[in-house]
């Protein structure tokens, strides 16, 4: 099994998302494993305040570990079925030549390769800013904790995870090749085992609607993704922006860098994949007479509902999230200030991720503008 | 009336068209014929508006279709032409029904049902386009283009990947659809049987046209040889 330059690139989404994960997790985890010991040397009166510290370490790692290596494996899932697709023929081939199916899949192990380079960087960017972490943590009076190497989150949080990511993408493929090699060969025009209606609408929609209800419905995991990508968005800009005061300005930044990369890693690849998918879908319309921006509108209309429900799903996520810190975490600890939902914050957020969803139109314009009519149209 | 004259294409340095004039009449019914690698798609693409020609010119119904900028050569398709192709490209994820409206909706012709009785699809509205058979496929492909209430209907070899007998019968409705409605009708093939049914037959070979002839007597579908 041959995975190119191209497969290989494509994967830079999980290796992203992967990144972003260790990154948190690393700093976080080790912060708690290096203070964990120290308890017993905490006055009275410092020990709601570190006891609140290592409480959000925990928090954070699991929410930002958790979250992001199911959208990882989501993401995952979705490349190996588009390889599977495109090869679809070649695999069908392979079957047909009598290799077995498990030998197969035991090709696609590269595929936790992009899970391992993410994580394996992910863990080298928690150690680059390590330090300035710990001085961001440290409770005043405790004086200046070191960092120490961890063996055992290298293995959770780099190993463990590479392992189960090639497993992964070795299992999924096992199910999907279930298919009978003739059927691979043909492709994904397979038949249906009987004739089924399509569900029938109540009503006679204009035919643009009814492409935007259709391109949605053909590819509902990017509808995931294009919600994932507007909800990280949403949370981690309002929390970066609206946390200042609740922890340093630093750490405010980073939250909202890590928001901005997995926002737009994942709504490009996004673009990336419904181009793709509907390229010919383009090119006919084009053929036909549409505009560009009739074009654009019956792809990407859509999905502008799913992007507003997980902007607003990720406002919700990080109020509640720092209602939580605040108010739960932080219940004991003197001195902490007050959380309210930050109103500007939020019209600002709102207004930005409208304008990037608009570019970002734009851009997808600028792109089936160049999908060739002609050749698509005589293609075999 | 389409004008072509001295019409030249290449791509990456082969010449494809070679200098091609001709005139087509409004309802006429005329089919390009040639071997593969003729020049004849590149011919019907041009003429078409779905690429520029390199040199000489083609005039539509007084339009130079030269001179139209991107955005004015896809309102022009939208007002005047319609395509069918040999393998149909039928959006998957709509219906019949759905499929047809594509056309419909760019002419703001609100009777797609009529025209997918003309076809005999009307029981298979709410169908998916994959459980119909090559026949039914290529019927909804004509309902499609006819929906546009195009004045030239362009076809690239429509019965290319159909068995005779569908092969015939599509061919017929094709006539049949042109003869009621009137408009103009190119349709590029190779094969020489389907010429007998049209008014005005090009042959094309390397590029240039060498052979032009009008047929006053065409032939139905089911009289003609396969």
């Amino acid at each position: 099994m041959v995975v190119g330059i191209k497969d290989g690139a494509k994967l830079f989404g999980i290796a992203i998302v992967c990144f972003c994960a260790v990154f948190v997790c690393t700093f976080m985890l080790n912060f708690y494993l290096d203070v964990t010991p120290l308890r017993d040397t905490v006055s009275e009166e410092l020990l709601p305040l570190f006891e609140a510290q290592l409480s959000m370490a925990q928090f954070c790692s699991a929410i930002t570990g958790g979250v992001l290596s199911l959208t990882a494996a989501v993401m995952l899932l979705f490349y190996l079925r588009l390889y599977i697709d495109a090869h679809s023929a070649q695999l069908g081939v392979l079957k047909a030549l009598g290799y077995d199916r498990a030998r197969i899949c035991l090709g696609f192990w590269v595929f936790g390769l992009s899970a391992f380079v993410g994580c394996a960087a992910g863990f080298c960017g928690g150690w680059a800013v390590m330090r300035f972490i710990y001085d961001s943590l440290t409770i005043e009076g405790m004086g200046t904790i070191a960092p120490h190497f961890h063996a055992e989150l290298l293995f959770a949080l780099v190993l463990a995870p590479s392992v189960l990511f090639s497993a992964l993408a070795c299992v999924y493929p096992y199910f999907v090749l279930r298919r009978p090699p003739l059927e691979l060969i043909r492709g994904n025009e397979k038949q249906p085992k009987k004739e089924k209606p399509l569900p029938q609408s109540k009503k006679d929609r204009p035919f643009l609607q009814e492409m935007c209800l259709s391109s949605l419905r053909s590819k509902k995991l990017l509808a995931f993704f294009a919600s994932f990508s507007s909800f990280c968005f949403a949370a981690m800009t309002q929390m970066g922006l609206s946390m200042e005061e609740l922890t340093n300005a630093a750490m405010s930044y980073m939250i909202l860098a890590i928001g901005l990369v997995l926002a737009a890693v994942t709504a490009i690849l996004c673009v990336a994949a419904l181009l793709r998918a509907n390229r010919k879908n383009i090119a006919l319309m084009k053929a036909f007479g549409y505009s560009l921006k009739d074009c654009a509108l019956s792809v990407l209309g859509g999905y502008l509902p799913c992007a507003l429900v997980g902007f607003a799903v990720g406002t919700l996520y990080q109020y509640g999230l720092l209602v939580l810190m605040v108010n739960v975490v932080f219940a004991g600890v003197e001195s902490t200030p007050t959380y309210s939902f930050d109103v500007p914050v939020f019209f600002i957020t709102l207004a930005v991720f409208l304008v990037s969803y608009f570019l970002l139109a734009l851009s997808f314009i600028y792109k089936i503008n160049k999908v060739p009519v002609k050749e698509i149209m005589l293609e075999e | 009336m389409i004008q072509a004259k001295d019409v030249t294409k290449s791509y990456n340095g082969t010449q494809v068209l070679r200098g091609i004039s001709l005139d087509v009449a409004d309802g006429d019914f005329t089919v390009v014929l040639g071997a593969s690698g003729s020049g004849k798609s590149t011919l019907l693409n041009v003429l078409s508006g779905l690429e520029r020609a390199d040199g000489g010119s083609v005039d539509y119904d007084g339009i130079r279709l030269n001179a139209l900028n991107d955005k004015q050569l896809t309102a022009f398709r939208k007002r005047e032409v319609a395509f069918i192709f040999q393998l149909y490209y039928l959006l998957p994820h709509l219906s019949v029904k759905n499929n047809v409206k594509l056309g419909a909706a760019l002419a703001q012709n609100g009777d797609y049902e009529s025209i997918l009785a003309a076809v005999g699809l009307s029981d298979k509205a709410n169908a998916n386009p994959s459980t119909l058979s090559g026949g039914e496929q290529q019927r909804v492909c004509i309902a499609r283009a006819l929906a546009k209430q195009p004045k030239t209907l362009f076809l690239d070899e429509p019965t290319g990947a159909l068995d005779e007998q569908t092969g015939r019968e599509i061919l017929d409705y094709i006539i049949r659809l042109q003869q009621e409605r009137r408009f103009t009708m190119i349709m590029v093939t190779h094969n020489r049987n389907i010429a007998e049914t049209a008014n005005t037959v090009i042959t094309m070979n390397s590029g240039r046209i060498v052979g032009l002839s009008r047929n006053d007597a065409p032939k139905s579908a089911f009289d003609i040889g396969w």
